[in-house]
């Protein structure tokens, strides 16, 4: 009888460990089982084994409906299965009072990421989305395998401060997000209403303050392994590409894309071309 | 320097062909379990991984689930082949570890007290088998084994580039029954993609300088992960690319593509394989069925044998 190699998750915990940084390679290779009741007393025991790349991709302060397009898109052209969480306080739903900052948020995600024991996980963000994804990768998780920052804020970069959008009229956050505005105006259906952005505004306050930044955030970053990909848009008046460029300069492994025909949220602006991006680095 | 270590007498005591049997199981990455003259030898132990430095494959034993182990040989520091910091907890210290002067320090940091510094073209002995460091190039310093017991000669490549020293193993040390070599021909991104390991037709030229009845390629599967493998290290992940390069350059060499955990049995001139039955009854009991699930499965590596023959 094949008797498949089961070994307890919880290893991922285990004090014993020498390293925080290494895992048992067996710990990724076990393969989950699991039994069906299949009626008229058939039960198959299936074990499963996944080795897909998955993708977590994390929303920006515009709400998950800003991401929910470019995770189809990313999800039948990369033949890639992803998660896009909606973060606990956006779009109505309940956020803990303890959930209170960006990294309490980044916990949150590397314990969905465990429950989920899904592996080699790229993790994706846009905007705060990206401050979150820094602060995952930041925390040693070992699903996640890389980083891929959309236009992200949440660095403190000197010369380059995050632009206050929390003032502004429609008309003129639009002006900030869009490379080309006139298209992505209140009503069109491919672009979250500027009316749904302020709904979250609170929620957003919540998690990283009215600067958008963490000073610290930065420099943490200069001892991070990970690879990571920032991609941004050349018409960015939230964060400025070279904003982008200064972030890139400090982390190990890292690579800069330029996208000429996106603003703040390229995946809504310019999907086709951030996906290449994603998928076409050329180094 | 020479050093001898007692064989163990519960060792199998039936006589000794003139030849006696070689297996090797490829524990996962460029890992083995090579059993010849009457020992174990584990080669660059690698049991945990990090999200950028992945086997890729699955790695087909714990430490515990080792058998006894006569000797441990690493080529150098990288964490793929000189995985210190978990292999120290194996059952025994003592275990002669066998290493250049770049990994000897850690060696004894990570607790073994006979550490053997071995650079290229020095030997060392346990019991009836000879381990003679070879060249070696790797962007870090590193040396290959050539590992001969009881008629049987086996070149370990670790993961070298393929560099014209090696070319001289022959006239050294005669005819090879076996081969473990690197395929992958890693390159590294950010250093303008310099090559770092020899690559499947490079692997194939030295199967044809050294003519082994057996070659088995490793170090094809490691990934850096989806983004790492696009930004830091670029690789050959498909083992077949060198199978069919033999076939071209060296139609004598039978290469056998295994998945971790499948043993490759060389048999002794009157054909009784010496090893098999013995790991079959000292491998942990978790082990065992892992080991027939694979062997239930030996079609596939048995396919790609037919591939290249």
């Amino acid at each position: 009888m094949f008797t498949p190699l089961l070994l307890g998750r919880t290893l991922l915990h285990d004090s014993s460990m020498t390293s925080t940084s290494t895992f048992p390679s067996d710990l990724r290779w076990a393969p989950r089982v699991t039994e069906h009741d299949l009626g008229d007393g058939a039960r198959v025991q299936v074990a499963d084994r996944d080795r897909s790349q998955p993708f977590l991709l994390l929303h920006g302060g515009a709400g998950p409906a800003s991401v929910a397009g470019f995770g189809d898109l990313l999800a039948a052209r990369t033949r890639s299965r992803v998660f896009t969480p909606t973060h606990p306080g956006f779009d109505g739903t309940a956020r803990p009072d303890h959930l209170d900052s960006i990294a309490a948020l980044a916990h949150t995600y590397a314990e969905l990421l465990e429950r989920l024991d899904v592996w080699d996980v790229t993790v994706v963000g846009n905007s705060i989305g990206g401050w979150v994804a820094t602060e995952l990768a930041l925390l040693g998780c070992p699903q996640v395998s890389g980083i891929v920052l959309i236009d992200s804020v949440g660095f403190t970069v000197p010369g380059h401060p995050v632009t206050d959008v929390s003032e502004l009229e429609p008309a003129d956050l639009e002006a900030l997000v869009y490379f080309e505005a006139d298209r992505f105006r209140a009503g069109d259906t491919r672009g979250p209403a500027s009316g749904v952005i302020h709904a979250n505004a609170r929620t957003l306050a919540a998690y990283c303050g009215a600067a958008m930044s963490d000073p610290t955030l930065l420099d943490r970053t200069r001892d991070l392994e990970l690879p990571v990909h920032l991609i941004w848009g050349a018409a960015d008046g939230i964060v400025a590409p070279d904003y982008g460029r200064a972030v890139a300069a400090t982390i190990a492994h890292s690579h800069f894309t330029l996208l000429e025909t996106a603003g703040h949220l390229p995946q809504i602006e310019s999907p086709e071309e951030l996906l290449a991006a994603i998928q076409q680095i050329d180094l | 320097m020479t050093t001898t270590t007692a064989l163990d007498t519960t060792r199998p005591t039936n006589a000794t062909p003139t030849t006696s049997a070689l297996t090797v199981t490829r524990i996962g990455h460029s890992c083995h379990l090579l059993e010849i003259g009457g020992l174990r030898l584990l080669t660059d132990p690698w049991f945990t991984f990090t999200p950028t430095y992945d086997p890729g494959e699955p790695v087909r034993t714990t430490i515990d689930a080792l058998p006894d182990l006569d000797g441990v040989l690493i080529t150098h520091e990288h964490y793929d082949h000189c995985d210190l910091d978990a292999f120290a907890a194996y059952r025994d210290l003592d275990v002669p570890v066998i290493a250049p002067g770049t990994v000897v320090e850690r060696a004894f940091a990570a607790g073994f007290t006979d550490v053997r510094r071995l650079e290229a073209w020095d030997a060392t002995t346990i019991g009836p088998v000879t381990i003679t460091a070879t060249p070696g190039e790797h962007g870090v310093h590193e040396v290959t084994y050539v590992i001969e017991g009881e008629g049987r000669t086996v070149f370990f490549g670790g993961d070298t580039l393929y560099i014209p020293e090696l070319d001289r193993l022959p006239e050294r040390f005669g005819h090879f029954d076996l081969a473990l070599l690197p395929t992958n021909g890693l390159c590294v991104r950010p250093m303008n993609g310099r090559q770092m390991v020899m690559n499947a037709i490079e692997a194939a030229e030295l199967v044809a300088v050294l003519h082994p009845d057996v070659a088995i390629p490793h170090h094809y599967a490691f990934t850096s992960g989806r983004l790492g493998d696009r930004m830091i290290t670029d690789t050959d992940s498909e083992p077949l690319r060198f199978a069919e390069a033999v076939a071209r350059l060296a139609p004598d060499t039978v290469v056998r593509v295994v998945l971790p955990g499948v043993p490759v049995t060389i048999e002794a001139d009157d054909g009784t394989p010496r090893f098999r039955p013995e790991i079959d009854a000292e491998w942990s009991a978790g082990q065992r069925p892992m080991i027939a699930d694979l062997r239930s499965r030996a079609g596939h590596e048995d396919e790609l044998r037919v591939a290249v023959m």
